[in-house]
């Protein structure tokens, strides 16, 4: 199959659409009833009992004693596990690297070393207190840079290159090197870990996990219990959130409460408190990277040179594969003629890090967009004007790992929001505010998303599905894909309903299950619908060709020779089809399957051409298998086509601080996407919403305090602060572009779930033209701002009044 | 005295005894009620997921049936919701037909994950009781929203759905559940105390002061149990239940307020909202604040004495009434036969360390009392937390000057908490303000504040942003006034 080339850039009138009236998520009436079911709102069983963590408070500590015999009797206390009662005590998605419970030596602060089992939850209580743990502290490594002079890392350096980046930087009129900080971030999921197992016996054991990952987690539940895959099943019939958060990490949860459930041979259930969940799983990986970027008198790039090192925690998890995608997204939407960028994943004493919404990209992404927004101030331009000198456009469309920018949209939504948003006239308006230093300083951006859509690592890349078509015309429908918020399951109805022309409440999704689908990828890397929906519609193609194949004989018999009527006689010769469609040109549509256009269309309804189907033993049942095309991504040379397709878009924010506080306000933001032809509007509306939001908490409030053991202190949400209704911007114009050009993938959609995320970097970057211009005002001259993420009020304060904060801490007054 | 607890779930009356009267309700209502559809997420009142509807009649108010208001019900114990009529999401429908606030979320796409759609929908739910039909727009919505917290939708759609829900004419919960049978029931349960014992622990709940004065100086070890909202949570994070627990639920001296035009004394049991319906008049600057601080949820059960008896270095209220004049009425058994003992500690004596009062054992707090603002005074309030709405603060700060001309200032008072160990009056501050304020003064004296302060640094930020926080509020205030 040729690799499909894409329609050229469109022209500058983009194609703007309001809601053409969506169906609701297909879990709406449950959840607005409040009988969705959750893995702890499944009934508790006779016996089953509730489980609880002993983890190490310190980063680094050696296990000098652990004493369960206390614990063990108190009454209603049945279970304590160690690491002695696991078969296989390591697990990891990548490198298997990383012990289920502590054996000798905890490796971060929340490590967990034990489990309790007991019967109600006031024993579970007493039991976790009466547990008898003593530690050695260690030195620990608790920084990036700390673990870059003690050389500690996990994997080797990754290193994308394109041209001669020193040589361009050497040539460069003009230059600019710097170091960007970027913070972690809790996924705040708000469903905690959560599994219950009930024991096998008769069958296997029984795993409801708040998984992204079901397939995982049944591989690490069998090992850690030394069973074979086929004794183990685990089933997510939903989540209340994942994030990235439950890819890999809920994997060693469910583990934890099948070895209480193989122990005791009772039901067994762990759902972590949002405190010990924020304490014992990993973050967003915490970055820090030096660059130096070369740029001429109009501001466009040359040549960037970038280091980047994260902070991987203390196993592997995700973490390089998390580098891989920041190396890829340095980029973003601009094209650099001369690259070199390599990365680094450090090993510290923190909770292993992990996936979250946007997997590195968020990173590469926030890298280019600060560079772009201290060039402007360098050659005087506005920020956006340089940001358009930049963007990839038609001959300067390759990325620098040599993939070409098909279905490019990025110049016209640059242009159309620009005038939508009435950038010019509000940059004035904030010029002129800016100008009365007793007003609080307001700040302008527009940035831009190209997010690449395909997990790297290319194995992962495949789904399958089951489609069953019952007698009735009714299908049941079962995927690896799991539902989280994101609306996977109701878009893929919707894609088999569309398939046989049957009603979308003809379609129930059913829970995921290894038991239906095995073998599946995790749920993650915005790719759920692509990939399960691709299989789905897989399965439907081939169960569609059948059925036409048999409409087309039915139309050609009399009635009274049809199946239903003569299959229980065997007075007829039965009717056998292929998988392949007839010549015929025929529709599944409204409810039924029409044979032949025109005059001589013939037609017969769903249902009755299913039951004609099943008297004639032709199967309405089928497996799917879908595997993405043309990747073709070399790891070690940093070279190839990484990725099927682009999500793209931009936003502009407008924000205003307090200029006594450091409290960022944001005012308005508009925001446009290209989501191709959206299945479901409105659900893709939620990400892009949902997703900039969750977005505005990572670069402004949310910020990660640990103690000086690096136990995490804020780890509930009086302490971390997410988003708040009344944080969403004051304006906000979010629209969507459709888009027919996407010929690369199923339907011409696009992947909505991590792109928008990065749109929200527009509200750090116009915190940092505020403080900017502000200093301006102050000092007579704009200079560039650093600006870690998130850009807490502390820090917005600090950048504002750097001359205050220095006679403070210089030791006199404020 | 009952041995129970005597809650309406959903329009039925349950008698609560033993081990469950301990429970938190959110427990309760999921695993022994079995109603699954509440939610538990942070367990200390910051996300709402919980929310659930309650309305409570005090013993012999008589009159109209007092509204179903939003509360968290993960940091409410059983034994405390005693005479409360709760619905929860699964009470919303009727038949086959969903609320108002139901049909609107769906509609209006404002589930994602679900987990915290019961909480929001019972949170609309709770603004529809209060507000008829027609009279929610985008801010008035979001205000009732402020104690839930959404991490897929970024609220929009929900927000949209609170008005589309508010648009619809419907018959109330109160209509449905608020029944004269339902509240008569529960008033006539009342009107005896309350004793639930079970393993060792004791929940008291009597029907006079004097009994609860007696019970207190009999168990020293005993917790008043407020509205719970305080000592939920670290029972919630794994601390035991105290041993012996005083509920002043059946006590309707406490529920009051009184106010003789002067001064406004509130009840140990008045909530946090009625305080601000109260105060709009008297104290406008205290009203508006008490706006921002905590959510509805906790504002229709937490108290002002709660508050003021948690002694939080960053308690939001205290900088206030330590400005306006605030003192605490304190009652203790007699040493013999006749009258509780009562005397008055003024705030600016309440405090003797973090978190330590000036109460003897046995003194029960019944009410707190603070002055109207004057007519010739400026009062003026602030709070910077790292999050706008329903944060814990990081500096807070109250100023109330009077003024002897434009610009003159003939007595000042200066309030701050977060800054020490106690919230903090500034006599020197105060001082020094007295007479003609310019820029120069003022931010001599922002310096000077800055410099008095003696800030931490912890997770909410270091003490040099605390300090510069400090200062920074004093110049805010002086901007105002002169510009103003």
């Amino acid at each position: 199959m040729a690799e499909p080339r894409s329609r050229d850039t469109p022209a500058a009138r983009l194609d703007v659409r309001p809601d053409p009236g969506s169906a609701p998520h297909d879990s709406a009436h449950t959840h607005v009833t409040g009988r969705s079911e959750y893995v702890d709102d499944r009934p508790m069983r006779p016996g089953e009992l509730l489980c609880g963590l002993i983890y190490s408070p310190y980063a680094r500590a050696r296990l000098k004693r652990l004493d369960l015999s206390d614990a063990l009797r108190i009454p209603g206390v049945v279970a304590a596990i160690t690491a002695a009662d696991v078969a296989h005590n390591l697990w990891g998605s990548i490198v298997v690297d990383q012990p289920l419970l502590v054996e000798e030596e905890a490796q971060y602060a929340g490590e967990v070393v034990a489990v309790i089992g007991a019967e109600t939850p006031e024993a579970l209580r007493r039991g976790l207190a009466a547990v008898r743990v003593e530690w050695t502290r260690l030195p620990a490594i608790r920084s990036i840079d700390e673990a870059i002079t003690a050389e500690r890392f996990i994997g080797a350096e990754r290193r994308i290159e394109r041209g001669d980046a020193g040589a361009a930087l050497q040539a460069a009129s003009h230059t600019l090197e710097g170091t960007l900080v970027i913070e972690g971030a809790d996924h705040f999921y708000l469903e905690s870990m959560a599994a219950v197992v009930y024991p096998g016996g008769d069958g296997p054991f029984e795993v409801h996990s708040s998984t992204q990952h079901p397939t995982e987690t049944q591989h690490v539940v069998a090992e850690a219990l030394g069973v074979p895959f086929s004794d183990v099943s685990c089933i997510a019939r939903r989540l209340g959130g994942g994030f990235g958060g439950k890819e890999s990490q809920a994997a060693p949860i469910a583990a934890y409460a099948a070895l209480v459930a193989r122990a005791s041979g009772r039901p067994a259930r762990l759902v972590l408190g949002k405190d010990d969940d924020m304490i014992v799983t990993g973050k967003r990986n915490p970055f820090q990277i030096r660059y130096r970027v070369g740029f001429d008198g109009d501001g466009r790039l040359l040549a960037l040179q970038a280091v980047l090192h994260s902070d991987g925690g203390a196993y592997a998890d995700l973490s390089t594969a998390i580098m891989e995608r920041a190396l890829l997204h340095c980029d973003n939407a601009y094209f650099i003629p001369n690259v070199e960028v390599r990365g680094r994943v450090c090993r510290t004493n923190h909770h292993p890090h992990t996936a979250f919404r946007g997997f590195g990209g968020p990173k590469g992404v926030a890298l280019v967009e600060s560079i772009l927004e201290d060039v402007a101030g360098v050659v005087g331009r506005d920020a956006l004007d340089v940001r358009r000198v930049n963007v990839y456009a038609p001959g300067r469309d390759e990325t620098h790992y040599g993939q070409t920018v098909e279905n490019n949209l990025l110049p016209s939504l640059f242009e159309s929001l620009e005038e939508r948003c009435e950038y010019r006239r509000r940059r004035e308006e904030i010029r002129a505010w800016n100008g009365d230093p007793s007003n609080n300083p307001r700040g302008l951006s527009m940035t831009a998303v190209k997010f690449g859509i395909s997990f790297t690592t290319r194995f992962l890349n495949q789904a399958n599905a089951l489609v069953n078509v019952h007698r009735d015309g009714t299908m049941q429908v079962s995927t690896g894909a799991v539902e989280m918020g994101q609306g996977v399951n109701s878009r893929i109805a919707a894609l088999v309903a569309e398939q046989f022309g049957q009603p979308l409440d003809a379609v129930r999704m059913l829970a995921t299950s290894t038991e239906r689908n095995a073998n599946t990828s995790p749920t993650a890397a915005s790719s759920g619908t692509d990939l399960n929906g691709a299989a789905a519609v897989a399965a439907c193609e081939r169960i569609r060709g059948r059925l036409a194949s048999l409409a087309a004989r039915l139309r050609d018999l009399p009635e009274d020779a049809w199946p239903s009527r003569t299959a229980g006689l065997g007075t007829q010769p039965e009717l056998t089809v292929a998988d392949t469609p007839p010549p015929l040109p025929v529709r599944f549509e409204h409810g039924r399957v029409r044979v032949g256009d025109g005059d001589a269309a013939w037609s017969i309804g769903f249902a009755e051409l299913v039951q004609e189907a099943h008297r004639s033993r032709i199967s309405t049942c089928e497996y799917g298998h879908f595997a993405t095309p043309h990747l073709a991504f070399d790891k070690i040379e940093g070279h190839g086509r990484a990725f099927l397709y682009f999500t793209q878009g931009v936003a502009a924010s407008e924000v205003e601080i307090d200029r006594w506080t450091g409290e960022v306000k944001v005012r308005r933001v508009d925001l446009l996407m290209d989501l191709g032809r959206p299945v479901n509007h409105a659900l893709d509306m939620g990400q892009v919403v949902g997703g900039f939001v969750q977005g505005m908490g990572w670069v402004t409030t949310e910020h990660l305090h640990y103690d000086e053991n690096g136990l995490l202190v804020s780890h509930s949400p009086s302490t971390y602060k997410i988003p708040n209704v009344q944080d969403t911007p004051r304006i906000f114009n979010a629209e969507l572009v459709f888009n027919e050009g996407n010929v690369a993938n199923l339907r011409r959609t696009k992947a909505a779930g991590e792109p928008p995320l990065m749109l929200a970097l527009s509200v750090w970057t116009a915190v940092r033209d505020a403080v900017s211009s502000a200093r301006a005002v102050r000092v007579g001259r704009r200079e560039p701002i650093a600006m870690a993420i998130p850009a807490t009020a502390e820090r917005v304060l600090r950048a504002l009044e750097a001359e205050t904060f220095a006679r403070v801490e210089g030791g006199r007054t404020g | 005295m009952r041995d129970y607890a005597l809650i309406h779930v959903n329009g039925v009356p349950r008698e609560v005894r033993g081990r469950d009267a301990f429970m938190m309700l959110a427990d309760w209502l999921r695993r022994e009620v079995g109603l699954p559809g509440t939610k538990i997420v942070c367990a200390e009142g910051d996300c709402g997921a919980c929310t659930v509807l309650r309305a409570f009649a005090p013993r012999g108010a008589g009159g109209s049936p007092p509204r179903f208001e939003a509360v968290n019900s993960c940091i409410a114990m059983v034994a405390q919701m005693d005479g409360s009529h709760l619905v929860t999401v699964e009470g919303l429908q009727e038949g086959d037909v969903p609320a108002p606030a139901q049909e609107a979320m769906l509609r209006c796409h404002g589930s994602q994950c679900g987990y915290c759609t019961p909480g929001f929908v019972m949170a609309i739910s709770g603004m529809l009781e209060q507000h008829p039909v027609g009279e929610i727009d985008d801010r008035v919505a979001a205000n009732h929203l402020t104690g839930n917290l959404c991490r897929c939708t970024g609220y929009q759609p929900i927000v949209e759905a609170a008005c589309a829900a508010a648009a619809v004419d419907r018959r109330s919960v109160g209509d449905r559940y608020g029944t004269a049978e339902a509240f008569s029931r529960a008033e006539e349960a009342m009107d005896r105390g309350l004793e639930i014992a079970h393993e060792g622990r004791r929940v008291f709940a009597p029907t006079t002061l004097e009994e609860a004065c007696a019970f207190a100086s009999r168990h020293p070890e005993c917790r008043v149990a407020g509205a719970f909202t305080d000592l939920g949570v670290p029972i919630n994070k794994g601390r035991a239940m105290p041993p012996a627990l005083l509920s002043l639920h059946l006590i309707p001296e406490l529920l009051e307020m009184e106010d003789d035009g002067r001064r406004l004394r509130v009840g140990a049991r008045v909530s946090l909202a009625s305080l601000r319906r109260r105060c709009r008049d008297a104290s406008p600057e205290f009203a508006r604040f008490l706006n921002l601080f905590a959510s509805p949820q906790i504002k229709n059960v937490a108290t002002l004495v709660g508050n003021v008896a948690t002694g939080s270095p960053i308690g939001d209220t205290l900088p206030f009434l330590l400005v306006a004049g605030g003192s605490v009425h304190v009652a203790s058994p007699p040493a013999g036969r006749g009258p509780l003992r009562r005397r008055e500690i003024p705030m600016t004596e309440l405090y003797r360390g973090y978190r330590q009062l000036a109460l003897e054992p046995g003194e029960i707090i019944t009410h707190v009392a603070f002055d109207h603002d004057a007519g010739d005074e400026t009062i003026r309030l602030y709070k910077v937390s790292q999050r706008k709405d329903l944060d814990i603060t990081t500096v807070g700060a109250a100023f109330a000057v009077v003024w002897d001309g434009p610009r003159r200032i003939a007595s000042a008072r200066v309030a701050y908490g977060g800054v020490a160990a106690v919230p903090l009056r500034m006599p020197e501050i105060e001082a020094a303000l007295v007479g003609e304020l310019d820029p120069r003064k003022a931010e001599s004296i922002a310096r000077a504040i800055g410099d008095a302060v003696q800030p931490i640094s912890d997770v909410r930020g270091t003490a040099a942003y605390r300090r510069v926080l400090a200062a920074n509020l004093f110049r805010r205030f002086a901007t105002e006034v002169l510009d103003g």
